[in-house]
């Protein structure tokens, strides 16, 4: 009975403030024993570290000499963060027992906003996969040990590249990579034999972020313009468009699926976030509470549903949480 | 055999029974005499008694014996005899002899008899009477060639006393009326007797015999006229469509009995009878031709159901019209139906004086009547359907009644289409709604057959019951269908992982952005309404307008009468969504913060010219939605509750919204609540001002100024009488608002004045206006202003009030006047009530 009303929008349960700049990237880390945490990388060069019990800044990284942070993630084995900045370099820290200290960095040579991405193949080496120093390249090399593993450049023009996911097919010897371009194309790669295996338009516009769920071979892109395009993989490789999902107002600044694959987050350049059903794409709420562009959204991996977040990063310099459909009552 | 020996035998024995019966004690002997009695009745080779003595036993002594008996049924004997003699040959006397013989006897006695054993002991006669079919006897008796010969009168006493046999009882047995004889029960029954009696008329055809409808025809004539039509029909209409489906002699038979029907009843068997059947074939069935040979009818059918009626259901329309469409013979009636139908319908003064509901009723009949048509016959009638329908159109058009409007575009655009005009077709914007799509539908003929069943064994009193038990059998295969196929229809979606789950939030917030900054100062505002050429810049700042005059009261003030006047001739040139509501709302909100300038310019302009109708009303609205707002108490202080209690429960997770939890709380202690009465469940809220009542008059006054001065382009008792009912519906609103005011009796009397001038005005949105002015009135006005300042007038408002109520054609303008007519007797009672308890004090 009281499922069937309409409830009012929600609001946020608690906004982190004093990044001091944009925020172009989120990521929690609140698995594990230790306190949960929140990262995120401000167009200040400042990476804050923000506990989520306190709800305040524990650490600040000036990180990237100044340079905007445009992504930031944990390496799992070793607890270890990693940073891309736009000073075209790729930066590992060690945070543990409090210090903040640079253990690694490499130089990607691109000027673009191409956000890295990060996969774990075996307990401690990760392949990182980034846009390299030509317009359309993508570099793929293993870490920690920075052998290159490949280098995968389109034979068509497609400009630059705009986002990247590597991801570790179930079946299958070798990791793949989906790539979109500046031109609205979508490529799929497959990383050990350096080939492409399909390709799609997935927007007449710059493919401006993407996200895929490997459980369902199901991804979906956004652009600057008002659709989401939703796309999926059959079982010869191919990629095929589905169907696209309308907005209010254009542009995606970036896609978030949660853990458990029922929800889909993005967030828009029209100051919302946006949550939908990942299994038919069906909008559940919009999230308003920010007054400029919304540049990353994140879902926490907390071990325990209930408790999972979601967090959304602003131009307006502030983060804001969200407790949206964790409680298992409701979704029951 | 002599015939005179046996006449006088019989009279012997008879006299002698009635003897015995009357003096002796001893049971045998009554038991003998009564077999006696019996013996004339009981036909067959055992009989005692002779065919001609029966005959002389049926014809001049039956009726006298079964009188002498009720005469004494309370005689001893009677109650000597075992009930098995009592009921085989007392009460078969009743049951054998010739039945409307019996039926006179029971129905007289039963008349005068007083409530007691003997009349109930009469009563369950007439039930077996009736239970045993006697009256489908009675009736065959007088379809057949050996109708009794009795007088008119007799025959017409017999009818009276069939038709009335539930009121007989009724008034007698109150109470305790059998549910037999209750009319719900009876009257059906009589049908079906009928149609026996018809079914056994088609036998005896069938043998070579002729027979008479007359006497049935009567009884069906007279049971219609007396209102049981519904019932009766109810049986006959679809045994007889079934019957006549195949049948010729039973066309025959109902032709005939439809014929026969008395002229003065026609009508009510008609109307009965299309009400009836399930459709236009059935009706030709069952009177065939009768339109033509019967001018009554004709005039019934082509006539007065069509324009002279209007309560029937559409179905009706179809069973007529499609009836007279049907024949080639009848189709003639059919043209001449459309042309008086399309006359009826483009009449200027009726669009403007029948009842609303008759214009619909005029509409259907006429698309019904055009879709029957063919395209030869249509070609024939063009020139004339097509003046009529331009002239009917424009009549229609020109009504300020939005259905009528709505009707008269539906017809023409249906008729042009149907004309079809070198290719041409009206098309109309109109609200689709239930009455427009139906007309829309009468122009494409049903063709779904009439379901009936084919015609059953003619066992009579069954038929019926087994026509409606044909039905269900097939209603449980398709409901066991549909429930066989709604699971597997679920099935594939019935997955647990999908969305659904998952209930969505509100999402009514998600508006399209706007690039452009919105103004911050109203002084922008107005500049951006006045100037701006960009359409984002002014959409966004009609949308903020009214929020910035509500906050900034002082700023508003300086420019209220600007930007009304801005606002006044602003024009939708960017087609922006809501702009009338928005427009509509910023002048309410400036006429609210500066009430008395703004209400100063507005009225003033609205007998200025060069003003468009549109704005004239906008003028009115703005003036009425503002008045309203003032004189609503003052609310800036709303529930704080919900706020502060969000913003101080703050738990680490409080749930996806805080507001959810709390509804559900608050439902929890609602229902766990007992309350002994409903009512102050909340503080009562505190009085406030009415803000309208010290600037009534400046709303109402001035309105009141310039009405007869007609202008080029504003002639307000004129053609423009859109404005004036609007007009007058706002002061009778103004008045209602200031209620309790002092002015409000000053502003009474002066609407009063006003309104006297228009009371019979043509239109009735005027009229409308007018006793809504009044209504308002009589609510608004102290009472003893009401008899002090009006006592000459009132008389003449009652006397016009009671002609409204009684006779006006629009529905709302009757209900107006009855509700005006209760205020002022309700009013002037409580006046001489107040001052008959002063005059006694004093």
């Amino acid at each position: 009975m009281i499922e069937r009303m309409s409830r009012p929008a929600p609001s946020p349960i608690y906004t982190l403030r004093g990044a001091g700049g944009a925020l172009n990237t989120l990521h929690f880390c609140c698995w594990g024993g230790c306190a949960p945490v929140l990262f995120s990388g401000s167009a200040k060069g400042a990476i804050h570290v923000w506990d989520l019990n306190s709800r305040r800044a524990e650490k600040v990284i000036e990180a990237h000499s100044g340079s905007s942070v445009i992504w930031v993630n944990t390496l799992r084995s070793s607890g270890n963060l990693i940073s891309q900045g736009r000073d075209m370099q790729v930066c590992v820290w060690d945070l543990s027992e409090g210090r903040s200290q640079l253990v690694e960095s490499l130089w990607t040579g691109s000027v673009g906003f191409c956000q890295c991405s990060l996969l774990e193949t075996s307990p401690a080496t990760y392949l990182l996969g980034f846009a390299g120093q030509q317009t359309e390249e993508i570099n793929v090399i293993e870490l920690p040990s920075k052998t290159p593993v490949c280098t995968l450049v389109p034979e068509a023009k497609l400009g630059m590249v705009m986002c990247i996911k590597l991801w570790q097919p179930d079946s299958g010897p070798g990791p793949l990579l989906l790539a979109g371009y500046e031109d609205g194309s979508l490529l799929l790669w497959d990383v050990t034999q350096r080939s492409k295996l399909s390709q799609v338009k997935a927007h007449p516009e710059p493919v401006m972020c993407l996200t895929f769920d490997p459980k369902c071979l199901r991804g979906i892109t956004g652009s600057s313009e008002k659709k989401l395009s939703s796309w999926m993989l059959d079982s010869q490789n191919n990629l095929q468009v589905q169907d696209c999902v309308t907005l209010v107002n254009p542009g995606v600044s970036q896609l978030c699926i949660r853990e458990d694959g029922k929800l889909l987050a993005s967030g828009g350049w029209d100051h919302r976030v946006r949550i939908f059903g990942w299994k038919k794409l069906r909008p559940l709420a919009v999230l308003q509470y920010h007054t400029d562009m919304v540049l990353s959204v994140a879902f926490s991996d907390h071990e325990d549903p209930r408790q999972r977040l979601l967090a959304a990063g602003s131009k307006d310099q502030r983060i804001s949480l969200w407790s949206i459909y964790s409680n298992g009552a409701e979704t029951g | 055999m002599e015939p005179v020996p046996t006449n006088a035998e019989v009279r012997l024995t008879v006299a002698q029974c009635f003897r015995t019966l009357s003096s002796s004690a001893d049971c045998k002997d009554i038991v003998s005499s009564l077999q006696t009695l019996n013996s004339f009745l009981d036909g067959g080779p055992e009989s005692k008694s002779t065919s001609a003595q029966q005959a002389e036993f049926r014809r001049s002594h039956y009726s006298r014996t079964l009188q002498f008996l009720v005469s004494n049924i309370q005689a001893d004997w009677l109650h000597s005899l075992s009930a098995a003699q009592r009921s085989s040959l007392w009460d078969g006397l009743f049951l054998k002899g010739p039945p409307e013989q019996a039926l006179m006897v029971l129905m007289e006695e039963v008349g005068q008899l007083r409530l007691s054993s003997s009349l109930n002991h009469l009563v369950s006669i007439i039930e077996k009477f009736l239970q045993s079919g006697r009256l489908a006897d009675l009736l065959w008796s007088y379809c057949g060639q050996a109708a009794p010969s009795d007088s008119l009168q007799f025959r017409e006493t017999l009818v009276g006393r069939i038709i009335a046999l539930p009121d007989i009882t009724a008034n007698k047995l109150h109470p305790n009326n059998r549910p037999l004889l209750l009319p719900q029960e009876y009257y059906p029954l009589l049908a079906k007797e009928m149609l026996i009696a018809l079914e056994r008329t088609c036998q005896a055809l069938r043998d070579g015999t002729d027979c008479s409808m007359t006497f049935v025809a009567q009884i069906l004539g007279k049971v219609c006229i007396q209102g049981h039509s519904g019932l009766v029909l109810a049986v006959m209409a679809p045994r007889l469509s079934v019957c006549t489906r195949s049948d010729m002699l039973w066309q025959r038979v109902s032709w005939k009995l439809m014929d026969n029907v008395p002229q003065g009843w026609m009508e009510s068997v008609l109307t009965g009878l299309v009400q009836a059947v399930s459709g236009p074939d059935a009706l030709g069935r069952i009177i065939g031709n009768l339109v033509l040979t019967n001018k009554k009818t004709q005039f019934i059918m082509t006539h007065k159901l069509l324009l002279l009626q209007y309560k029937y259901k559409t179905q009706v329309l179809r069973t007529i019209l499609g009836y007279l469409a049907a024949d080639k013979d009848r189709r003639p009636l059919l043209v001449q139906v459309l042309r008086s139908v399309l006359q009826a319908w483009s009449n200027p003064s009726a669009v403007k004086h029948t009842p609303l509901e008759q214009q619909l009723y005029v509409s259907k009949a006429l698309l019904l009547s055009v879709s029957l048509l063919k395209d030869s016959e249509l070609q024939e009638l063009r020139s004339e359907l097509l003046q009529c329908m331009l002239s009917g159109m424009q009549s229609h058009l020109d009504s300020s009644v939005v259905r009528i409007r709505n009707m008269g575009m539906v017809v023409g655009e249906c008729l042009s289409s149907r004309l079809d005009i070198n290719g041409a077709k009206l098309k109309f914007e109109y609200e689709q709604n239930d009455e427009t799509c139906e007309l829309l539908s009468l122009l494409t003929p049903s063709t779904c057959d009439e379901p009936e069943p084919e015609p059953g064994p003619l066992n009579g009193l069954d038929c019926c019951e087994e026509t409606s038990e044909t039905v269900p059998p097939m209603q449980n295969v398709s409901l066991q269908n549909q429930s066989g196929s709604q699971p597997s229809k679920t099935d594939p979606d019935s997955d647990l992982d999908s969305d659904d789950e998952l209930t969505p939030y509100d999402m009514s917030g998600d508006q399209e952005m706007s690039q452009a900054s919105p103004p911050r100062y109203l002084r922008d505002c107005l500049e951006t309404l006045i100037s701006s050429e960009d359409r984002e810049r002014l959409e966004l700042s009609l949308r903020l307008a009214e929020s910035l005059v509500r906050k900034n009261v002082f700023a508003a003030r300086e420019i209220s009468v600007q930007m009304t006047k801005v606002l006044l001739h602003m024009e939708d040139k960017y087609s922006i969504n809501g702009f009338l509501g928005l427009r509509q709302a910023t002048m309410v909100a400036l006429t609210v913060t500066d009430c008395i300038p703004v209400t100063q310019y507005l009225t003033t302009e609205f007998y200025s010219l060069n003003y468009s109708l549109r704005q004239r009303l906008d003028i009115l609205e703005v003036l009425a939605l503002a008045a309203q707002e003032l004189s609503r108490p003052n609310t800036d202080k709303k529930a704080p509750s919900i706020g502060t209690a969000t913003t101080t429960v703050l738990a680490p997770y409080p749930g996806d919204n805080p507001v959810h939890w709390q509804q559900v709380v608050e439902k929890r202690i609602q229902s766990k609540t007992r309350r002994i009465s409903k009512g102050a469940t909340q503080p009562a809220s505190k009085g406030s001002p009415n803000r309208f009542a010290p600037v009534a008059g400046y709303f109402f006054f001035p309105l009141l100024r310039n009405y007869d001065k007609p202008q080029v382009t504003f002639d307000l008792l004129g053609s423009d009488h859109l404005i004036l009912g609007r007009l007058i519906h706002t002061l009778g609103l103004f008045i209602h608002l200031a209620i309790n005011a002092p002015i409000a009796a000053q502003m009474g009397c002066a609407l009063l004045d006003f309104v006297w001038a228009v009371r019979y005005h043509v239109d009735q949105m005027v009229r409308r206006g007018v006793l809504f002015a009044v209504c308002s009135v009589f609510l608004s006005m102290p009472s003893q202003n009401l008899l002090v300042d009006l006592g000459d007038q009132l008389f003449e408002t009652r006397t016009w009030l009671a002609d409204v109520a009684e006779g006006d054609s629009d529905a709302d303008c009757r209900s107006l006047a009855v509700q005006s007519l209760v205020l002022l007797d309700k009013s002037i009672k409580k006046q001489l009530q107040d001052s008959k308890a002063l005059s006694l004090e004093s």
